[in-house]
């Protein structure tokens, strides 16, 4: 069984899409191959890619409540490529979204149902998740929390000449739980998902998201995006401001 | 403002380019957006991408009444559509609030009143069924208190009187 994964975020490296992919792939067995699609340079490899494929999993942001536009095209050249080679490909589909609501992700996944009964392959359901640029930012900083970590491992090493200090992996401990509580709904979705892929079952369609209040949450992305835009300088170029047309 | 947007190459009468403040028809020719947020975050209401989108986040954002005329893709917006919709999300803040019990971003131009959502070409019942939550939803991220998706071609009689 070949299963193939498809990033179709636009962002060239970490996206929240990747990630996700990459830990239901975690849980798939069987012959996986991984592709991006970003422009329509990538069309032709990944229509060779999938054309001995028994499964295809796409992956994706929701962009204003459907499919990037960049998909689109890609989609019409599959449907296509399944009509003339006569395809009956298994389908699967995550999204991830911005907002906590995970169930935001409905109109996109009946798109690519759609997309499905038009193509005459198999719709076997999808995954949407809420709170997608958390989920993609918690990862990150549990990199960046291993980091010191070590960092602090090997400071004590050369201060006090301790081997293994305790402290910096209890932090670190705490820290990977914090990130597992929050994030344990979309791993408990994601492994079920990956076991109706392994079984050639249909999933559904199913909805989870980062396991926060929605007001919590709110203000998390508040505070993310004003620190972002204060480093990018965004917050002092009229940041509310009903501007214009310039021409 | 009342704007129209339509992705079919049609010569539109004067008549109906007299019934809007702003016409645009979506050639196809700018790039998808990247993602990259920036048009909240570096330079609000303003692609970083320097082609005709630059700007659409503003005259989406100024619009009162939006037309749009759109080919079927599975139930939702054809892709030269879908891609100006993308690159407008600049008309929104990155703040976010409520609005009906769920979560979206504050409006940089406030709520605005009515969209029209002229959907043409081959469309299944199902995709019908998913045009209809597509324009609530639409009309939740966007604020519009009014929105109305019509099945029927308005360019049926080759000039578009209809809009
Ligand atoms: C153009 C654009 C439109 C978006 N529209 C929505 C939306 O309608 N609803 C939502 O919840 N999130 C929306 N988002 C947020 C993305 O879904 C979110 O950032 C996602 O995690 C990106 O995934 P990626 O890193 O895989 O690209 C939008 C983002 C962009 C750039």
């Amino acid at each position: 069984m070949k299963t193939v994964f498809i990033d179709c975020s636009p962002k060239k490296r970490l996206s929240a899409s990747g990630f996700i992919m990459g830990l239901t792939e975690l849980f798939v067995l069987g012959k996986k191959k991984n592709e991006k699609l970003r422009t329509p340079a990538d069309h032709e490899r990944i229509l060779s890619e999938i054309s001995d494929a028994e499964t295809i999993v796409f992956s994706m942001p929701l962009y204003v409540d459907g499919v990037p536009s960049h998909l689109l095209p890609f989609l019409k050249k599959m449907e296509t490529f399944c009509r003339e080679h006569n395809k009956t490909f298994n389908v699967y589909v995550i999204a991830n979204n911005g907002f906590i609501e995970g169930k935001q992700n409905e109109p996109l996944m009946r798109i690519m149902e759609n997309f499905c009964d038009r193509s005459g392959i198999k719709w076997c359901g999808g995954l949407g998740i809420g709170g997608g640029v958390m989920m993609n930012v918690m990862r990150i900083l549990l990199v960046v929390f291993l980091g010191i970590a070590v960092l602090r491992t090997i400071l004590s090493l050369i201060n006090e000449g301790s081997f293994f200090p305790v402290r910096p992996w209890i932090v670190f401990g705490n820290q990977i739980l914090e990130v597992l509580a929050l994030g344990c709904g979309i791993i408990t979705f994601d492994i079920w998902f990956a076991n109706c892929i392994n079984r050639k079952k249909e999933y559904g369609k199913h909805y989870t998201r980062i396991m926060l209040p929605s007001f919590v949450f709110i203000i998390c992305a508040d505070l993310f995006f004003t620190i972002i835009s204060v480093f990018q300088g965004g917050i002092f170029r009229g940041w509310f401001s009903r501007k214009k047309p310039t021409e | 403002m009342k704007l129209l947007i339509y992705d079919r190459d049609i010569t539109l009468s004067d008549s109906v380019k007299e019934k809007y403040d702003r016409v645009i028809f979506a050639d196809g020719r700018y790039a998808p957006c990247q993602g990259c947020f920036k048009c909240w975050t570096k330079t609000p209401a303003t692609c970083v991408m320097k082609d005709s989108l630059h700007e659409m986040c503003r005259i989406i954002g100024l619009t009162d009444d939006l037309v749009i005329v759109t080919e079927n893709w599975y139930g939702g917006y054809s892709p030269v559509i879908k891609n100006i919709l993308d690159r407008s999300i600049g008309m929104s803040t990155p703040m976010s609030t409520y609005r009906h019990w769920q979560m979206h971003h504050v409006l940089r131009y406030g709520r605005y009143n009515s969209a029209r959502i002229y959907v043409t070409g081959d469309i299944s019942d199902k995709e019908k069924e998913t045009w209809k939550l597509m324009g609530q939803r639409n009309a939740l991220n966007w604020g519009v208190s009014d929105v109305e998706v019509i099945f029927s071609d308005p360019f049926s009689d080759g000039e578009g009187a209809d809009l």
